[in-house]
């Protein structure tokens, strides 16, 4: 039996040495090669533990200086050495690093225009491999130079180089302007014409079509254009080809297809086979069963015909099971619940269903009660609270994304109010930890979770605050990461809302009123938007509540009419405008520091920016003014009649009178209502 | 309830046959698919000059996939691998499953040599890692090396494993991602197999067979006719009534 495995601890060092040492023959060298090639193949680990040991650069050299010779013992040294390469960069970035730093790559490249196909196989195959992975350098479409090579690849008879010209495309054409460009370059013509080629050259150009077509409707339409009908019927031919790759990557450039231009596959019939192969492909046990779950997610994300359709092929049911198989691999966890988490994003149908599969009875230990609790719950909603402590960061982030599709659901509510705590117990615990997560990505879904999770019931509101979530919410709301401040403040907004007096005195106290202030004035529109809505909720409802904004000499207000009078963001004005409206609907003193932030008495003679809002395209923001504008001007208040006139004098009543047929509804009825109070102290002219 | 079952003869039955129009380049083209996904090169390259019927791939390549599937019947699992690598190294780079399953079936020839030291060195060193990157290899490898507990190996729930039906198993695993790997037919449609999911590696010929065999069994259900029974002669037998 040849290199067995016995001895094996002490030979990679040995064999490194084959290779590298100078006096070893070819013969030598080439026989350590193969067995270094033999020995990683498949085998991620030995990979590592060579690319530690410094194997990358020696086979390198020998790739280098075989290049450079020109007989037949240097072709099988080439071979064997790009090979080796090749399987250093599959599947590995750690591989991919190592090979680009030795500097293979333009020796490979050379590779490419050798006169022996061998090598010409090994060195487009190995650069395939590089290409596959993210750290492979970009290719500069736009050189023409570069362009002229490309189509040169993709012209070429050997199917391996094709493959490559193709893996170059999908790993570096991201801009439309490079998807243009391409298209122009006579690409997606050539790309189609490989559609018929070999399985290799079908496999590779529907990859690449997918990335030209990826966000771009004008390169679609040219793949559509008038003698392309028979493009697109060659590419739903290959969804029902016999290989399941392929089937997959068919669904995949039909789906970015119709992700780019909505208006193509209406067919309701041709909607429901895509989702009917998708599902069967994620039967499949290897990487086409979890890359599926990817395709069927981004299939119906945000399109609700989809997923109703979806809902009536009984998608849900059949991810669950999927999902109760188990042992399951990350990646494939994560797709299924990515696509639980789309399928219910919008339905309620589809969350009721997903919730009323097998409902269990669940005991569960309340930590923070310290008794035993016994619930009726879904087994659906067990598991994906499982997958809130998974190993994986992915799978995690996933399963936040899936309870905040669920928890949007009226009969996870209707639960909790009868059930009692299942809810706050067993998944607000693990979200408010998930807080604490390393990956941003992770924090940002558990954000994402806990805001709809807060927005409802006060009972998970204190089980909330209790554990803490408070105190890790406003930490969050100080990150560098604008995500993560965003969903922070988000959740922190929700929180906020229709709660009782004391809860929002406790997030108050927590927030204080300096980073409140400054997340008013955050550098990311986004985040101030959400910021100025948390104050909204914060000073709705009692009076009192309106007091906040004016602790500490109003720092907070005068932040929010900063933001009034200079955001460029319609959604920052509108939020701005609500609390003010909010605030104007206290007290003398409050009304009177409203009117003080949107007219303030600099002397300067610029049009008021009242004005400028009631003018605005937005009619929310039309509508928050016009809220303002009522609430300043109610007639029983002692000041009232001031402040219209103030406002008569600043142009205010002639623009609400050009305002009266305003085409939306809203804004009509508040205009009546504002315009009603101000004649009740004359039509100001006199 | 005989009686209600219709009566085909021969004659009708015959007629309906000659009606139904078979191109021969198909049938050629099953014959040569059948050749070829055998591995018979010498007939395949023979019948390719009689009948002009073209393969659809390169029939040299058909002798190193043979050479493969044979080393893998005979047990040489890691000369087999070893004539992968040198045909495509993409093939066992990216099919962990089927890499996976060649190990595992190299570990079970050592048991089967009774080298237990290096069988358990190489389950530690080349599959243990395996398994912890995927699950079902784990517990498939924990199948194998049960092996490793029994004295009557041939007498214990996992000595399956050491049967000679499990070196085709994976024989034909190997030839089959070879096979693809090599395809080069055309996208076309494919008219012949009644599953579009079939493994390449399964020719095609076998499968009309065994459509045949159940067409048959449901038409028994419902008529009497010239049924086919010795496939190996297709001779129509007069219906039975």
């Amino acid at each position: 039996m040849p290199a067995s495995s016995a001895s094996s601890a002490h030979r990679p060092e040995d064999l490194i040495s084959r290779l590298s040492s100078a006096a070893a023959e070819d013969g030598g060298k080439l026989k350590a090669l193969r067995e270094l090639k033999n020995q990683i193949i498949g085998n991620r680990t030995k990979k590592l533990s060579y690319i530690k040991l410094g194997a990358v650069p020696s086979v390198v050299s020998i790739l280098s200086s075989a290049a450079a010779e020109d007989d037949a013992s240097s072709a099988s040294l080439l071979v064997q050495s790009a090979a080796a390469v090749g399987s250093f960069a599959c599947g590995l970035d750690a591989g991919v690093k190592a090979v680009l730093d030795a500097g293979a790559f333009p020796h490979l490249l050379s590779l490419i225009s050798h006169p022996n196909n061998k090598v010409v196989d090994a060195g487009a195959r190995s650069l395939k491999m590089i290409y596959q992975s993210k750290l492979a350098p970009k290719y500069d479409f736009l050189e023409e130079k570069n362009m002229e090579f490309l189509i040169s690849l993709l012209n070429n008879e050997n199917e391996n180089v094709t493959g490559l010209g193709a893996s170059i495309i999908s790993h570096s054409c991201e801009t439309n302007v490079e998807q243009k460009e391409l298209s122009d370059a006579g690409v997606l013509k050539r790309l189609i014409s490989l559609l018929g080629g070999s399985l290799c050259e079908r496999d590779a150009s529907l990859e690449s079509l997918a990335t030209v077509f990826k966000g771009n409707p004008e390169v679609v339409s040219m793949f559509l254009g008038p003698e392309s009908g028979r493009a697109l019927s060659a590419v739903t031919e290959l969804t029902k080809d016999r290989y399941p790759r392929t089937r997959l990557l068919a669904c995949m450039c039909l789906i970015t297809i119709r992700n780019a231009s909505p208006c193509y596959l209406q067919d309701v019939e041709q909607k429901t086979k895509l989702i009917l192969i998708l599902l069967e492909l994620l039967d499949d046990p290897g990487q086409v069963g979890d890359e599926a779950a990817f395709a069927l997610s981004s299939l119906i994300a945000e399109k609700e015909d989809l997923q109703q359709l979806a809902f009536e092929e009984n998608v849900a049911d059949k991810l669950c099971n999927h999902l109760q198989k188990g042992p399951l691999q990350a990646k494939r966890i994560q797709g299924i619940l990515l696509a639980l988490a789309d399928l219910c994003s919008k339905l309620e149908s589809c969350r009721s269903r997903l919730l009323s599969l097998q409902a269990i009875m669940v005991a569960t230990r309340a930590s923070s009660l310290d008794l035993d609790l016994t619930r009726e719950t879904s087994q659906v909603l067990k598991l994906v609270t499982d997958a809130l402590t998974h190993d994986s960061a992915d799978v995690r982030a996933a399963a936040c994304s899936c309870m905040k599709s669920v928890s949007r659901s009226v009969k996870v509510i209707i639960q909790n109010l009868s059930a009692g705590s299942f809810m706050n117990e067993v998944i607000v615990i693990p979200l408010v930890q998930l807080l604490h997560d390393t990956s941003t990505s992770v924090q940002v879904a558990a954000l994402g979770a806990i805001s709809n999770i807060v927005v409802e019931f006060s009972k998970h509101k204190s089980v909330f605050i209790q554990c803490g979530g408070v105190k890790q919410l406003v930490q969050l709301s100080k990150s560098m990461e604008s995500a993560i401040r965003l969903n922070a403040v988000w959740a922190l907004r929700n929180l906020m809302f229709l709660s009782d007096n004391r809860c929002k005195e406790g997030i108050f106290l927590e927030l204080t009123v300096s980073t409140l202030t400054s997340l008013i004035c955050d550098p990311e529109p986004s985040v101030q938007e959400q910021a100025l809505a948390l104050v909204r909720n914060l000073v709705d409802g009692c009076v009192d509540s309106i007091e906040y904004v004016f602790l500490e000499d109003g720092l907070i207000l005068h932040a929010i009419g900063r933001q009034v009078q200079s955001a460029l963001k319609a959604e920052v004005l509108v939020q701005g405008m609500y609390v003010l409206s909010n605030v104007a609907s206290g007290n003398e003193i409050h009304k009177e520091a409203v009117m003080h932030q949107l007219f303030p008495q600099d002397g300067s003679t610029t049009e008021p920016i009242m004005i400028k809002h009631l003018q605005s395209k937005n009619s929310q923001l039309r509508t928050a003014s016009a809220w303002a504008l009522v609430n300043l001007t109610f007639p029983s208040n002692p000041g009232a009649s001031s402040r219209v006139a103030k406002l008569w004098n600043a142009g205010v009543t002639s623009q609400l009178k050009n305002m009266v047929n305003d085409p939306c509804l809203d804004v009509k009825l508040r205009v009546k209502t504002a315009l009603g109070q101000f004649m009740t102290f004359g039509d100001g002219s006199t | 309830m005989a009686t209600s079952k219709k009566l085909i003869t021969r004659e009708e039955w015959e007629k309906k046959l000659n009606d139904v129009k078979i191109r021969k380049e198909d049938m050629n083209r099953l014959v040569m698919n059948f050749l070829v996904t055998e591995g018979y090169v010498d007939a395949a390259e023979k019948f390719r000059m009689e009948s002009g019927t073209e393969p659809d791939i390169d029939l040299a390549t058909i002798t190193d996939r043979m050479a493969v599937k044979k080393a893998v019947q005979s047990g040489n699992v890691e000369d087999a691998i070893e004539k992968v690598n040198d045909l495509n190294p993409e093939i066992l780079d990216t099919n962990p499953q089927l890499f996976f399953h060649l190990q595992q079936q190299r570990l079970i020839e050592l048991i089967r040599k009774g080298k237990v030291e290096e069988a358990l060195e190489f389950a530690q060193e080349e599959l243990a890692p395996r398994g912890e990157e995927n699950q079902s290899f784990l517990e498939e490898l924990e199948r194998t090396v049960a092996l490793l507990a029994f004295e009557d190996v041939s007498n214990c729930p996992v000595g399956e494993l050491l049967d000679i039906a499990q070196r085709l198993k994976t024989a034909s695993e190997v030839n089959a991602a070879i096979l693809t790997s090599q395809s080069h037919e055309k996208g076309e449609k494919e008219h012949l197999a009644c599953d579009n999911r079939l493994q390449p590696a399964d020719p095609k010929l076998p499968s009309l067979l065994k459509m045949l065999i159940w067409a048959q069994n449901q038409l028994d259900e419902k008529a009497a006719y010239p049924r086919i029974n010795d496939l190996s002669t297709a001779t129509l037998e007069d219906p039975t009534v």
